[in-house]
């Protein structure tokens, strides 16, 4: 589905992102753990488009090559980044957002099938279509960024740190949409501090820290890996 | 008395409201604070002048062909002259300083080559001036078209941005252009596109004011501060803000030139500026996305 070779990211002289390499197979989710400042979502970013890689990056979409296509042009590629604060159109109602989510041509052909598929994965969004999307709270906000992105009838999502801001409950419900977004056969790639919570959904997950990527496996592998507890897992940090 | 100077002051705050809402679209979605706006206001005044008095075509007419050539003059001097400095700048404060000098100097060019044709002398023409008598009062038969077309013009543009997705694509871009691109959306065609409509616009609004105002070539710079003091009144990127302080504005500016003193109209303007920016620093309607 998505592969991701030597990809850098630069900002002057501090290098975000170190030779990153990644694959994340269809209907699978692939969590990637590190901590602040890892460069993270420098790394989605790259792949989105937002953020131009380092020469000799590749990132593959179904065999096309995405580096170098501006970010509209990824999106009609099949791929929906979910940005970290969400990226929602905050002075628009919640309506108008959903529409926009379905600009992309390649989303206007199922657009009523997805739109109802989005309310009836977020219910409350279907009560609030009228509402402007800033004046939501964090949690339904959130609902509106990943019902945003499905819009565009993505085979693959991108998410980087969801979680971030949310109640336990919230988190809860967030996750269960995310294993129900998989069973609808797209692909899921999330950038989380929350280790406990996504590693009990994922499939895989790969371990980032300066920049590298310095480990990978099978989520419950790395669940119970005690250098993945001591770092992600500890009891400082409830999950 | 008092009807027909309200009359006249909402045909002028619809003139307004339209050269507003234009200015909106340029600098709301693309980002570009146009000082030679005005100017091809007065560019489309004297279009229409010459398809009258040259071609005998009507005004009407002149609104069927004035505002395209408008949007594909302004197409290309975003693709040609701005879209390199919108590329280049880092910040969006850069950009403003960039499109401020770029465009002071078009205005000077557009006002050359129109000082150049025309001169420096008013000029006006007679189409549909006729009284007709509404209610008692009397108003020009070319201005009360006129107001009843910015009418049209202003309600059609506002349903296509807000009920359209092609228009709402367009206000995206105005409320966060990062997120615009996640959405599909090419930011720099939706950006020329948003800045050569708002030229259509203000070229639709000349040829209206042309069928009942005297201008010339050094006018534009009023039509200009004017659009900015209502653009900046009504909330930033507030197209109803927009169509409401463009009416209050002609509104008042009538009332006091009848009422008070003619002399003290710009006096007037700028109070109510300057009160609404003490009062509502964000406008009188926020800046919001419609």
């Amino acid at each position: 589905m998505l592969e991701v070779a030597h990809l850098s990211v630069q900002y002057g002289k501090h290098r975000a992102v170190d030779g990153a390499a990644l694959a994340v197979g269809k209907a699978e989710i692939v969590v990637i753990l590190g901590g602040n400042g890892g460069g993270k979502s420098s790394l989605l970013k790259a792949i989105a488009g937002l953020q131009p890689p380092v020469a000799g990056a590749s990132a593959m979409l179904d065999g096309r090559e995405l580096v170098g296509l501006p970010a509209h042009l990824i999106v009609e590629a099949g791929l929906a980044l979910v940005p970290e604060g969400r990226g929602i159109f905050g002075d628009l109602t919640v309506r108008e957002n959903l529409l926009l989510g379905a600009f992309a041509r390649r989303a206007r052909a199922g657009e009523a099938q997805n739109r109802a598929r989005v309310l009836a994965l977020f219910p409350r969004l279907a009560e609030r279509l009228e509402q402007t999307a800033r004046t939501m709270s964090g949690g339904e906000q959130q609902m509106v960024a990943i019902g945003r992105a499905l819009m565009s009838a993505p085979g693959i999502l991108l998410l980087d740190e969801p979680s971030l801001g949310l109640s336990p409950l919230l988190c809860g419900e967030l996750f269960r949409a995310l294993e129900r977004i998989r069973g609808d056969g797209i692909s899921v790639l999330l950038v989380e501090q929350n280790a406990k919570r996504s590693l009990a959904i994922a499939d895989r997950g790969y371990l980032i820290e300066n920049g590298r990527i310095v480990g990978s496996g099978i989520a419950a592998d790395l669940a119970r890996d005690p250098a993945v507890q001591r770092a992600y897992l500890g009891a400082a940090r409830p999950g | 008395m008092l009807l027909e100077v309200t009359l006249q002051g909402v045909t002028l705050g619809g003139m307004y409201a339209l050269v507003a809402m234009g200015l909106t679209l340029q600098y709301g979605v693309a980002r570009i604070m146009n000082l030679s706006y005005g100017e091809l206001l007065i560019a489309a005044a004297f279009a229409a002048l010459s398809f009258y008095s040259g071609l005998a075509l009507s005004p009407l007419l002149g609104l069927l062909i004035v505002p395209p050539l408008a949007f594909v003059l302004s197409y290309a001097i975003y693709r040609i002259l701005l879209q390199p400095l919108v590329r280049r700048a880092k910040t969006r404060e850069a950009l403003e300083v960039d499109s401020i000098l770029a465009t002071f100097g078009m205005l000077f060019v557009i006002q050359g080559i129109m000082l150049a044709l025309f001169g420096g002398a008013y000029f006006s023409y007679s189409y549909l001036s006729f009284p007709l008598q509404i209610a008692g009062a009397t108003v020009a038969a070319n201005r009360l078209l006129a107001l009843v077309l910015a009418v049209v013009i202003g309600v059609g543009l506002y349903l296509a941005l807000t009920r359209t997705r092609l228009g709402t694509a367009v206000r995206a871009v105005a409320v966060d252009p990062v997120a615009a691109q996640l959405v599909a959306i090419d930011v720099r065609t939706a950006s020329a596109l948003a800045f050569a409509l708002g030229g259509a616009l203000v070229a639709a609004a000349g040829v209206l004011v042309s069928m009942f105002l005297t201008f010339n070539a050094n006018l534009g710079v009023v039509f200009t501060l004017k659009a900015l003091i209502v653009v900046i009144m009504g909330g930033v990127g507030n197209l109803l803000g927009a169509l409401i302080a463009g009416l209050i504005l002609g509104l008042v500016e009538n009332y006091v030139a009848v009422f008070v003193d003619p002399g003290l109209t710009l006096a007037a303007t700028y109070a109510i500026f300057l009160i609404v920016l003490l009062v509502r620093p964000q406008g009188l309607l926020g800046r919001a996305g419609r």
